[in-house]
């Protein structure tokens, strides 16, 4: 007989057995589903994350910051800021200027749902360009746009679900003064609380004489360059300009890391545990066939398609192993909202991290397999037909 | 004690087994340690910040609203201040835009340390004082840069000077450690009058006051004395202690227990289902040697006991041996995640769980094996 037949003829037999040997079947099974349901669910985090902070970056946007300033670091004084409109390669808006946006930002505290702890929320003054131009992904569901000089915050939906207060006509005291909610806007998918408002009169409530940072749409993506040229030759300019795209990466970079590295240190930890738990179970039914096996052998089945059926049997185990876990991960925790380090959003299982968790229970199956399949292959015929 | 032998001799009836389920309830309770302990570890460094120490910053929000440099007299003469120290806080970045570092920028007021979670030798106190342009060092920067006192440092501060340079250079006159886990790895202090003097933009502004008490229990009362003087002003203040500003830090981790509870319940389920599979394969193989003890005399309640010793024996040996693992690696993780430990709560949890699980896993094969009847186990029917 060949080593396909033979192979093929031992893996049913095995197969077949599978009902007589539930509980080491089930420890495989639950083993695998189990470290792979904790890995696939945690690296839906960071996926989550990272999908969701740049979900709505666009090509043509770049972020102009003070030179080497980070976040809330950055500060443009307002001269520098004109200089910004007058830059090359920007496109011009329905208003007939160049379209930047300069935006004001302050980080606020306020209460999250449900409990009523401490989060920041960050509220952005921008200045009067039309934001439809540039930034067209912004859609309203309710209320609209607020009045420059009035006092009104316009709010993206995730904050009036994770914070308390921002329902339409809700006031709220900041910097001495109070703001009413007039506008609810989605962003696409994006799960991080936005305040807009306008920013002068942001400025002037928290007596601020310099902006944050600038965002502007050029007119194609090969404009960057002239762009950041013209920064770099201009001395008296403490400015830096990056994509957008490059900009939020660098902003979510951290967290990505942090979750990614306890995604896999967790799962690694898990698949260890399984491993053990399969190498334990194949054993153990390697130990009770042994007969079954050493008469297979007398009658001439090889040694070698009997080790490679055990290590086919550990993979055929793991594998479906590896889609219950996928699925509860999916089941449990897609779209799931969390706000970890005050970072909100969406827990997103793709196919991508499915994969890697049947990648994973792959190798499980086939490091647990190993073993258990030598001790198979090289099992003494006659010592084992044998014993009783 | 005089079971133990027999105890023994069943789990070494199967070597390759016993230390699979060994490793495998290692592995399970060296990842709950981790996991546990870095929660234990972080409540722990809450309760551990000072609560007498106080921070008086802005009631708009920490990080990003500043306060006059002027309310610093109306601070310290409320009763119970000893010391009131003004901080600004900037960013720094050493050589590349990559390479960042904190700055604090503080008043040397007489016994400004004491407002704070460093500890300074009190030789590179005085330097600190002398000097315009000093600048004390935390350990881990001289460890990463190789400083020494002495050097002229040139950094990029992301506030200009007056002439619209945002290179700065300071004189390292000194190392410090710090205890705090809030205050970030990579951290400076300079001077603020100097710092305030030569800065382009945002003069007498500050970030925040620290202040130390002249007694720990007057923290609430002085506090709350604080932000009365600035009610209703145009610089509302929020007084808080380090370790209310821990806490808050604390919950914007957000949910950490979740996480878990999720995790460690995953664990101990696959590893109840791998070792309640294990325990009753092993019964069923040693039905002769159960029928035999039997046979000479065990109750059935001795052979209960048997079985869920030997289950006790391998979890706790497993258990103890991954929270060792699990203790000796947390010095590394916490060069990650600052304040980690593994308090003795985490090792009671611990064995607690390891017994209970043991205790569960074991329980059916235990009943089996009590159930199990001389005449059909010795007949050879229960064999496997």
């Amino acid at each position: 007989m060949s080593f396909t037949r033979q192979f093929l003829a031992l893996l049913a037999m095995s197969l077949a057995g599978i009902p007589r040997r539930v509980g080491s079947v089930l420890t495989i099974l639950i083993g695998v589903s189990c470290a792979v349901g904790v890995l696939v669910s945690m690296l839906a985090m960071s996926s989550g994350a990272h999908s969701q902070a740049l979900g709505n970056v666009s090509d043509d946007r770049v972020v102009i910051t003070s030179l080497g300033a980070r976040g809330i670091e950055s500060s443009i004084p307002r001269e520098e800021a004109d200089t910004i409109r007058n830059l090359p390669g920007l496109k011009i808006g329905s208003d007939g200027k160049p379209m930047v946006v300069l935006q004001s930002i302050v980080p606020i505290e306020g209460r999250r749902r449900p409990a009523g702890t401490r989060g920041f929320f960050g509220l952005i003054g921008v200045t009067d360009s039309p934001l439809r131009d540039s930034q067209p992904e912004m859609r309203f569901t309710e209320g609209r746009m607020f009045r420059p000089g009035l006092h009104e915050l316009t709010v993206n939906n995730p904050c009036v679900r994770q914070f308390t207060g921002f329902a339409i006509g809700d006031r709220r005291a900041i910097g001495g003064a109070g703001w009413t909610v007039v506008g609810h806007f989605d962003q696409g998918d994006a799960q991080q609380c936005v305040v807009v408002t306008d920013a002068e009169t942001l400025m002037s409530t928290f007596k601020s004489n310099t902006y944050t940072q600038a965002v502007a749409t050029l007119q194609s993506q090969a404009a960057y360059a002239s762009l950041r040229q013209a920064l770099e030759a201009d001395p008296s300019l403490h400015l830096e300009v990056r994509h957008e795209r490059e900009a939020m990466e660098e902003g979510i970079k951290q967290l990505n890391a942090l979750l990614n590295f306890a995604a896999y240190f967790i799962g690694s930890i898990m698949a260890a545990g399984a491993t053990l738990g399969a190498v334990n179970s194949l054993y153990s039914i390697v130990d009770s066939r042994r007969r079954e096996i050493a008469t297979l052998r007398a009658i001439g089945f090889g040694s070698a398609p009997v080790g490679a059926a055990v290590l086919s049997e550990s993979v055929a185990l793991a594998l479906p192993g590896a889609a219950l876990g996928a699925f509860l991960a999916w089941a449990l925790f897609n779209r799931m909202a969390v706000s970890p380090f005050g970072f909100s959003f969406h827990l997103i299982v793709t196919s991508r991290q499915a994969a890697i968790g049947v990648a994973w229970a792959l190798a499980m199956g086939l490091i647990g397999g190993l073993l258990p399949a030598l001790r198979a292959a090289r099992l003494p015929v006659t010592a084992a037909l044998r014993a009783t | 004690m005089k079971y133990l032998p027999l105890i023994w001799s069943g789990l070494w009836r199967k070597p390759g087994r016993t230390v699979l389920i060994f490793l495998q309830v290692s592995v399970a309770f060296a990842l709950f340690g981790v996991l546990q302990g870095l929660k234990t570890g972080v409540a722990h460094a809450v309760s551990a910040a000072r609560a007498d120490l106080l921070i008086v910053h802005s009631r708009l929000s920490f990080i990003a609203q500043s306060l006059p440099a002027g309310l610093l007299e109306q601070i310290r003469t409320v009763p119970g201040v000893k010391v009131a120290v003004p901080v600004e806080l900037f960013g720094a970045t050493y050589q590349k835009p990559t390479e960042r570092i904190g700055g604090v920028a503080v008043d040397p007021v007489a016994d400004w340390p004491s407002a704070f979670t460093y500890t300074i030798a009190p030789a590179y106190v005085a330097a600190f004082s002398k000097s315009r342009t000093a600048m004390l060092i935390r350990d881990l920067v001289a460890e990463k840069y190789g400083w020494k006192i002495g050097d002229h440092i040139p950094l990029t501060l992301s506030v200009p000077q007056k002439d619209g340079s945002t290179t700065w250079a300071f004189d390292v006159v000194g190392t410090f450690s710090d205890t705090d886990i809030g205050g970030g790895r990579y951290i400076v202090i300079v001077s603020l009058p100097y710092f305030d003097e030569a800065r382009l933009t945002g003069k007498g502004s500050l970030n925040h006051f620290n202040i130390a008490l002249t007694d720990p229990k007057l923290a609430a009362p002085v506090a709350d004395r604080i932000d009365q003087r600035f009610a209703n002003s145009s610089h509302e203040t929020k007084t808080e202690s380090l370790r209310e500003l821990a806490q808050s830090s604390m919950q914007m981790i957000g949910d950490f227990d979740f996480l878990i509870h999720a995790v460690v319940g995953a664990v101990l389920v696959a590893l109840l289902f791998a070792t309640t599979t294990m325990m009753i394969q092993s019964i069923h193989e040693r039905t002769p040697e159960l029928a035999v003890l039997k046979t000479v005399g065990f109750t059935d309640g001795a052979v209960l006991l048997l079985v869920l010793a030997e289950a006790l024996l391998v979890f706790l040996a497993g258990a103890s041996f991954g929270l060792l693992l699990a203790t000796l690696s947390l010095p590394v993780a916490a060069r990650f995640v600052p304040g980690l430990s593994m308090p003795g709560v985490v090792l009671v949890i611990g064995f607690a769980l390891g017994s209970a699980v043991a205790l569960i896993s074991a329980s059916v094969p235990a009943l089996l094996a009590a159930r199990l009847r001389i005449a059909t186990a010795l007949g050879g029917h229960g064999a496997a």
